[in-house]
């Protein structure tokens, strides 16, 4: 069993008129258990030269539901080092949020089957703002991971 | 002008080679290097039932101020100690309120999807544009009375 511990430090002096400092840190298990997440992507890092919508996590399979009911947390950062960059994340076709330059997300994945009908299964992607390439890393880590059959 | 930081650890033995992730951000405006000035504070809700329902709505409540589809980061922590309990979090709309947590991702709005779920102890930290369709962050727990309640802690710093 492999122990993932996942930590994060919120803090500004002048923000507020005192001081904020908010610190948090869990291990990653499984999902309702304490066994802990054992399965990884690694990390990704690629250089995207194209305003193009992209799959992040292109090799698993959208309708094996194998991470239904299952733990996966996902890490997402945007590399660029030009503040009028950004990255729009969505989900299923949803907008989460925009990724400036040296932003990252740390969150939760359930890939939830779409109720909708789209049958779009929760994927996570990304669309750089620029086609003039931008640098970015991303990483999973999770239980469950079911693989496509090769054709 | 504020200075926000976050630095996230992420440390593990999961495979031979180890994996670390070691990244502190600093939150800006959007397309600028000039520091988010406005937050939520620190906030905790009881959630004394099942019922899903928004955490936050765009532009309205405590983020009254925010300039939706600039920046924004949301931190969401579940305070509970037992890991078999969770609270699901998505974007969308809960004002049609599923009872149950199995029904969470068929919300009658036709507007919600369910992002992940947060077992016992878990918190997340993520960039939200509050955009129109599913702009609002929607909370619904596994378990939750009044005499165990499910209590969420979050916070949001925005444009």
């Amino acid at each position: 069993m492999a122990t993932t511990t996942a930590s994060i430090t919120l803090t500004s002096a002048d923000l507020l008129t005192d001081v904020l400092s908010l610190s948090a840190t869990n291990t990653l298990y499984k999902a309702g258990t304490t066994i802990g997440l054992d399965q990884t992507t690694g990390m990704t890092k690629a250089y995207l030269t194209a305003e193009t919508n992209i799959d992040i996590f292109p090799t698993l399979i959208e309708g094996s539901m194998a991470f239904a009911g299952k733990s996966s947390w996902v890490y997402i950062c945007n590399k660029s080092e030009d503040e009028t960059e950004f990255a729009t994340i969505t989900i299923s076709g949803n907008i989460i949020g925009k990724l400036y330059a040296g932003d990252y997300l740390w969150m939760p994945w359930s890939q939830s089957e779409d109720g909708h009908g789209d049958n779009k299964h929760g994927d996570i992607e990304l669309l750089p703002s620029v086609a003039t390439g931008m640098w970015f890393e991303w990483c999973m880590i999770n239980e469950g991971t079911e693989y496509p059959t090769a054709v | 002008m504020a200075t926000i930081t976050a630095a996230l650890n992420v440390s593990s033995d999961i495979s031979s080679y180890g994996l670390t992730i070691n990244n502190t951000m600093t939150m800006t405006k959007a397309g600028s290097t000039v520091g988010l000035e406005r937050t939520s504070s620190l906030q905790r809700v009881h959630l004394t039932n099942k019922r899903h329902v928004d955490l936050l709505v765009r532009g309205s409540g405590t983020v009254a101020d925010m300039t939706v589809t600039k920046a924004a980061k949301v931190y969401i922590k579940y305070l509970e100690a037992d890991t078999s309990k969770h609270v699901t979090i998505g974007l969308g709309d809960a004002k049609n309120n599923a009872d149950l947590a199995s029904t969470a991702n068929t919300s009658d709005s036709g507007t919600f999807f369910e992002l992940g779920k947060l077992y016992g102890d878990e918190w997340m930290i993520i960039p939200w544009s509050g955009t129109s369709a599913t702009g609002d962050i929607t909370v619904h727990p596994s378990s939750a009375t009044t005499a165990d309640p499910a209590i969420v802690e979050y916070i949001v710093f925005f444009d």
